[in-house]
């Protein structure tokens, strides 16, 4: 590989903190209880958000930010319209 | 920027003997503005030129330089095309793969960076033979401003461009606008041996060409593609259109863009006049592994050893090699070029040599040649740090300079910052960006 440098274009400027798909099992209510393996310790705070309702891609999402046992945080979120599980830490 | 000068300059003089008191008087009554006028010096297909022995040999053959074997497999992309090829569809940066598809006859040429180097060299220093002050900006391509010239050559920009040309010897376009943006569009629209010379207003010049002239520009030109699907054909209609929209859409490169098709542009940077400290050394057999390990060592021995040096560190080098083809004959298996940036300057061999010997492992051939050139020197070995705290613009050119090496070393995007964009808000992916480092 050289080392020369290649042409800087708006390539560099991207988002941080895309989701990615999380294995999420859940209570009878829907609530999350664990996450990718790890226990759910304590439910911070829990909101809802839907945006580009006025597009053909609009964003239905519910989302909760947990403690794992571990102490960890981590926010996911179930696409309402896919149904799909997704975290973002 | 034009600047303003005094055009019946005795009269001022007359005026200002008269005394105090008569401030009205050393107005002139004829005031103009001169125009500034950048001269662009192209040479087509420079370097596909020189790799393949001058541009005669490239009439009416589909020829190209060979991707120098850094990209990835299957997306090695060809170097600059010759007329023939272009007419064909081909075009530099394309795919080896579609470039034979397209053009099953094309010959490629093993690019030669050594000699394009050279070469340019030898037209830059034509060119400030004549007084010139030159900003390179590849090779084939440089500009410089011809207001300081035309006293010495007669008065006129045309004469400032034909002592430019004589000096060049070589078949070259050259183009006067008031920006460097416009003089390479005149340059690039004007015939070979002939000069275009644009005297109005470089936005008015610039109106009817192309957006694709904006790939004359790293910053711009992933814009071009973008601007011709939204239907915006000519700069005229880009200039047409608000900078903060533009802005707003592209980013810098779409204020850039503007700014461009505006008639504004930076003026030319002159290259600062550069000690050359260069060694070589011929192999007597192709070599590779340690044998060039050890021409190496000499090499750098030799360098700091020079006396030209005085003392001083090296920032970076240019480490080249002259290649034995795929037959393994000397001639016709070109060049390879790399240059290299130090963390910090040095001159301890040991250091230099440790930077140097990994880059050894890239070359794309056994080598029958091998150089090394001192690109830049730094500050005498021994240079002690600060006892006191540094001022911020010494840190912050530190930093700056740190920041470039880690670029030269890992690429553009080596150097990233976090942009809060939305901090707020509940959908985190949109809170943060990671954006290029401006330092």
């Amino acid at each position: 590989m050289s080392p020369k440098p290649k042409d800087s274009g708006l390539s560099a400027t991207r988002r941080l903190g895309d989701p990615r798909t999380a294995d999420v099992r859940v209570d009878g209510d829907g609530t999350p209880v664990e996450i990718d393996g790890q226990p759910v310790a304590h439910i911070r705070e829990s909101w809802l958000i839907e945006d580009r309702w006025w597009t053909d891609q609009p964003l239905r999402r519910r989302y909760w930010e947990l403690v794992s046992q571990s102490g960890r945080d981590i926010v996911v979120f179930r696409d309402l319209l896919g149904g799909s599980w997704s975290r973002h830490r | 920027m034009p600047s303003w000068t005094w055009r019946s300059l005795p009269a001022d003089i007359g005026a200002l003997r008269l005394g105090v008191g008569r401030v009205a008087d050393l107005r002139p009554s004829i005031v103009r503005t001169c125009v500034r006028m950048i001269v662009c010096v192209l040479l087509p297909r420079f370097e596909l030129a020189v790799a393949a022995g001058g541009l005669q040999s490239l009439v009416g053959r589909a020829v190209a330089i060979a991707p120098d074997g850094s990209a990835p497999a299957g997306r090695a992309g060809i170097g600059e095309v010759s007329g023939a090829a272009q007419a064909l569809g081909l075009r530099p940066g394309m795919a080896l793969g579609e470039a034979l598809t397209r053009c099953p006859e094309l010959e490629l040429v093993a690019g030669d960076p050594i000699a394009v180097t050279a070469a340019w060299e030898r037209a830059l220093q034509a060119l400030e033979g004549i007084g010139a002050a030159v900003e390179s900006q590849r090779p084939g391509l440089a500009c410089f401003e011809a207001a300081g010239l035309r006293g010495l050559y007669g008065g006129s920009e045309e004469l400032v461009i034909g002592a430019a040309r004589r000096a060049l010897g070589t078949p070259a376009r050259l183009g006067g606008a008031p920006t460097r943006f416009c003089a390479l569009a005149a340059a690039l629209t004007t015939r070979p041996r002939r000069t275009t010379i644009v005297r109005e207003a470089a936005r008015d010049h610039l109106r009817n060409l192309p957006v694709s002239m904006l790939r004359s520009r790293s910053s711009t030109a992933p814009l071009v593609q973008m601007l011709e699907r939204l239907g915006i054909a000519t700069l005229g209609e880009l200039a047409a259109m608000p900078r903060a929209a533009l802005t707003d859409r592209f980013g810098a490169a779409g204020a850039e863009a503007h700014r461009l098709a505006s008639g504004e542009d930076d003026p030319p940077t002159p290259r600062r006049p550069v000690e050359l400290l260069a060694e070589s050394l011929e192999l007597h057999e192709s070599a590779s592994g340690p044998a060039l390990e050890h021409a190496l060592g000499i090499l750098i021995d030799r360098l700091l050893a020079r006396p030209e040096r005085r003392g001083r560190t090296l920032r970076g080098a240019t480490l080249t090699a002259r290649l034995v083809d795929a037959h393994g004959r000397g001639t016709g298996g070109g060049s390879w070029r790399v240059p290299i940036t130090f963390r910090e300057s040095t001159a301890d061999p040991q250091r230099i040599r440790l930077a140097l010997i990994p880059r050894l492992t890239l070359l794309p051939a056994p080598a029958l040649a091998l150089g090394l050139a001192a690109d830049r020197l730094g500050p005498p070995e021994g240079n002690q740090q600060a006892l006191l705290p540094e001022a911020i613009e010494l840190r912050r050119d530190r930093l700056h300079e740190a920041v470039r090496q880690a670029r030269v070393a890992a690429g553009p995007n080596a150097a990233l910052r976090v942009v809060g964009v939305d901090t707020a808000s509940r959908i985190p992916e949109r809170r943060m960006m990671l954006a290029p480092f401006e330092s």
